[in-house]
């Protein structure tokens, strides 16, 4: 596929690179030399020119792009970047957007009139994992496939976990509802089988139907929290956002250190309370009473200052921290100290481009990007490989395993002993890499 | 002081794909193999072995060679790149020693090298005697390598089509900028070589309609758009006396010497993209303007007497001189000094980047010529800022300074030569003319030269060997090899 990418900002270079090593043909434009000299070792082409000019559309053969993307920092540079590559020919367009307003069914309809086929808004996308995180407190990821008849969830057990220290094979006979598809310890993403146990700190991901979220819960040792006070550090959009979609769910407060913003913030967000001041300084912290609250969000633009934020919430003894980390190599770090949740912009919007993408591609996977896992959605086809035996007999290499299927409308976890038949969506999870030869077992 | 650790380099991964370039390469001496066949010369049986021991060395490396990671970072790609031009080299000359009795290894390591790296500096004074598979061999080496051996693997290995291939295509292409055509690695390899391709093939169509027989024409196309040189005649193209393969190969050797990319536009229909560049509007005026030169220094002289022989005559030496290829069809050396020096001068900068030919490049000096107008701007103006642009863009103060550090080092290996040579006992003007002819990958000779490189000893046979290879990979990619950052951490 052919996919041209407008903007080398964050989303758009994690974008590109991500692409390119799933062998699209990407073309990456920006009006900056200086920061497409950045991938001249990757297996892409650049060209330095304005996004919104039908000279560079012209360069880079716009009528043949399958897909074009449009995220510079400018939403308005955006939508007129789709406009034009869409009546120059480019089959699908997406812009990225900054207007909650044009989310709703007038905007899309009127975008979709003027060639913008889908909007991307990454701080929408932050704010509603945000909501979940917080709806559902003890679970780290949370995923719902197929309309949510299929539900991943990934927890963090210690040894208080009924689990801890089992043997798979020996959580068999309980297992019936749920499937242990990804185990991430330490830095490692691994795909259990039978002989591997369970260890205190692990990261489970768990695929399961709704009905079985609370079994899973205790089996973990954990506890159903309900979140009322939100402490948040730093009045970013994604601030906004997240206090603007939950309405009177929580009760927010945010702590900001630019005096100019805080006077914004109140303006636009009436129920919240606005404090002016550094979120690290423990003292502030106690003033405004930091133990009282159910949890912490920090996202202010360092990295660094969320997780330290995070990790001295935690110690003051609030249940529940969630940190924006935008600097990728510093997920894995950050995974593996005691923060609830994390949350990144770039991987948030490129999994949903990515969907997209997906979409529009006749192999119909779908996928999400864990740290280093994709869990993907397929329809079996007739004449597939998956279908010659039970799950147990397929003889699946160790990168890959079947987490669950949705059959009739009706999700269930998947186990050895399972037949998979034509029609059913499977959701697979594999380690990065392996998604080829899963859609080979496919087709 | 800290002790020093040597830096981690993929060996396996390296030698892995050097066995897959000589499966390709085994494949290639198919077409010598086939040729020898047709004419039942005496080849065969040297191509026969040859073949069977490439495949084998290859087969035995890429198959036996299991790397524990694939990883092909920026130290393995150049160290892939420059080996390769070697190695293609030697086994390359394994068909030379084996077709011909007695013949030494040195010399076959040279012309294979002269053929690879699309010099065209013979070591045979007697062309017209060689079996007829060696001499397509040699065409073909030149055909293969002047594009690029890597490029051409690009094109072929689909395993390269990720970073990996990108180090690479940067290591062989090493050149002022790397632009791609295409979105992915292997597209744009393709691209270039179907440009490429498609040129071979309109020029043997035309060389063909003229008075050359099939076989000349195969080993004449293949080595004028490669820019190499390799003739199948005594006499080079002076053999044929006509008019219209003059011209036509007059033509080829321009195109052969363009950037690909712009060709490869221009046959997307994209013409503007090619007469508004700056570097090509450069190279036409400095080929008139030299050909004026010459041509009127011979009207002089006397030498010619016809309007069409004074233009056709100086253009088609200058021409090969300048695109890196080397033909002659008059000897350029009875006519006067200033002729011989400013053909050394054109051949220095050879032609245009991205192109099958060599040499410092017009592209260099032209950012140089630019930089040095702006540098005496600055001694009258000391506070200004002042950018050298190329097509309108400014070129960065590095890239402007990699090219003054590249011209710098050129010279310096020009001079190195030359002392080696001069060394060796032949006159001053011979040793500059063979190091700028090697360097730059020319072929031409000129006075102990002028028939074959033969006569000249084994010391000057290999650092000539060494300044082609280097000239070929732009300097920057062999010489990093033998400094300290490469090894070390």
């Amino acid at each position: 596929m052919k996919i041209i990418i407008a903007g080398a900002g964050e989303v758009g270079s994690h974008l590109a690179k991500l692409l390119s090593k799933e062998n699209q043909d990407v073309i990456l434009i920006d009006s900056s030399e200086q920061k497409l000299a950045n991938f001249d070792s990757y297996n892409l082409m650049t060209y330095v020119g304005s996004p919104i000019s039908f000279k560079t559309f012209k360069h880079v053969d716009i009528a043949d792009a399958d897909l074009f993307i449009a995220v510079t920092p400018f939403e308005t540079q955006n939508i007129t970047a789709c406009s034009i590559a869409h009546h120059l020919g480019a089959s699908h367009t997406v812009a990225r957007i900054d207007n909650y307003e044009y989310l709703k069914d007038q905007g899309r309809e009127f975008f979709s009139s003027i060639g913008v086929d889908e909007l991307i808004y990454p701080e929408l996308l932050a704010a509603e994992e945000m909501r979940t995180a917080l709806k559902r407190a003890w679970v780290r990821n949370w995923f719902e496939l197929y309309n949510g008849e299929l539900i991943v969830i990934g927890v963090k057990v210690r040894d208080n976990a009924r689990l801890t220290g089992m043997h798979l094979k020996d959580l068999a006979s309980m297992s019936a509802h749920f499937h242990i598809s990804a185990i991430k310890r330490n830095h490692e993403t691994i795909i259990p089988r039978g002989d591997d146990y369970i260890k205190s700190n692990d990261i489970l991901y768990f695929s399961t139907t709704k009905d079985y979220v609370d079994n899973i819960r205790e089996l973990c040792g954990k506890q159903e929290l309900e979140v009322k006070r939100v402490l948040m550090m730093g009045g970013s959009r994604i601030a906004i956002q997240l206090a603007k979609i939950c309405g009177d769910e929580f009760k927010f407060k945010i702590i900001e250190v630019n005096r100019d913003k805080c006077i914004e913030l109140a303006e636009k967000l009436p129920d919240a309370n606005i404090v002016n001041g550094d979120g690290r300084d423990v003292e502030l912290l106690t003033v405004e009473g930091i133990q009282d609250y159910d949890a912490f969000i920090a996202l202010t633009d360092s990295s660094e200052a969320n997780i330290l934020g995070c990790l001295t919430a935690k110690e003051r003894g609030v249940p529940k921290t969630i940190a924006e980390v935008e600097t990728i190599q510093f997920i894995n770090v950050a995974e593996n100290l005691n923060i609830g949740t994390i949350i990144n912009k770039k991987l948030l919007s490129s999994s949903k481009i990515f969907q997209l993408l997906l979409d529009s591609d006749t192999s119909n996977a779908k996928c999400l990007a864990l740290a280093d896992a994709e869990v993907a959605e397929l329809v079996v086809k007739p004449n597939s490989k998956v279908t010659r035996g039970a799950v147990k007999d397929l003889k699946l290499t160790r990168d890959m395993t079947i987490a669950g299927l949705i059959r009739d409308g009706k999700g269930m976890p998947v186990n050895g002993n399972t037949q998979i038949q034509v029609g059913d969506h499977v959701v697979i999870f594999c380690l990065n890499g392996a998604i080829h030869k899963v859609e080979k077992l496919f087709n | 002081m800290a002790r020093e650790r040597l830096a981690f380099i993929n060996f396996p991964v390296v030698l892995r794909l050097i066995g897959w370039l000589l499966i390709i390469e085994a494949g290639l001496m198919l077409l010598p193999l086939v040729t020898a066949l047709i004419y039942q010369d005496t080849s065969i049986e040297g191509f026969t072995w040859s073949m069977s021991i490439t495949l084998g060395v290859g087969a035995a490396l890429a198959f036996g060679i299991k790397p524990k990671n694939h990883e092909l970072m920026t130290r393995e790609a150049i160290l892939l790149t420059a080996s390769v031009w070697v190695i293609f080299s030697l086994f390359g000359a394994i068909p030379f020693v084996l077709s011909l009795p007695g013949f030494p290894i040195v010399d076959a390591c040279f012309e294979a090298i002269s053929g690879f790296t699309s010099t065209g500096a013979t070591i045979f004074p007697d062309v017209e005697s060689l079996p007829h598979g060696i001499l397509i061999w040699r065409a073909l080496m030149q055909w293969v390598g002047g594009l690029g051996i890597i490029l051409f693997t690009l094109a072929v290995i689909p395993m390269l089509n990720q970073r990996g291939g990108i180090h690479l295509f940067q290591a062989e292409m090493s050149g002022i900028s790397c632009s791609r055509l295409r979105p992915r690695i292997s597209q744009t390899a393709k691209g270039l070589w179907m440009t490429y391709i498609i040129l071979t093939i309109i020029l043997g169509v035309l060389l063909y309609a003229g008075p050359m027989n099939l076989f000349d024409t195969i080993c004449q196309t293949l080595s004028t758009i490669s820019t190499g040189g390799f003739s199948t005649k005594n006499t080079s193209i002076g053999y044929w006396n006509s008019t219209y393969v003059n011209w036509v190969i007059v033509v080829f050797m321009f195109l052969g010497s363009l950037n690909f990319h712009l060709l490869y536009r221009a046959g997307h229909g994209d013409f503007k993209s090619l007469f508004t560049n700056d570097i090509f509007k450069c190279y036409l005026i400095i080929v008139a303007v030299c050909t004026v030169i010459i041509g009127t220094h011979l009207f002089v002289e006397g030498t010619y007497d016809n309007a069409h022989d004074l233009i056709l005559y100086p253009l088609f030496q200058i021409i090969s001189g300048m695109t890196s290829t080397g033909f002659q069809i008059a000897s350029f050396e009875s006519w006067g000094s200033l002729s011989v020096v400013l053909i050394i001068i054109l051949m220095f900068f050879g032609a245009c980047e991205g192109s099958t030919a060599s040499g410092a490049r017009i592209d260099r000096f032209l950012v140089l010529m630019k930089n040095t107008k702006n540098e005496f701007y600055r001694i009258m103006h000391p506070n200004s800022i002042t950018t050298v642009r190329v097509n309108g863009r400014p070129v960065p103060n590095e890239a402007v300074n990699k090219i003054i550090a590249f011209l710098a080092i050129f010279v310096m290996i020009l001079a190195v030569c030359t002392l080696i040579l001069t060394l060796c006992g032949y006159s001053f003007i011979d040793s500059v003319f063979a190091s700028v002819s090697s360097l730059s990958n020319i072929g031409y000779g000129a006075g102990i030269t002028s028939g074959s490189f033969q006569p000249l000893a084994d010391v000057a046979k290999i650092t000539l060997m060494f300044a082609m290879i280097v000239g070929r990979l732009q300097l920057f990619t062999v010489l990093v090899i033998f400094t300290k950052y490469f090894w070390v951490k």
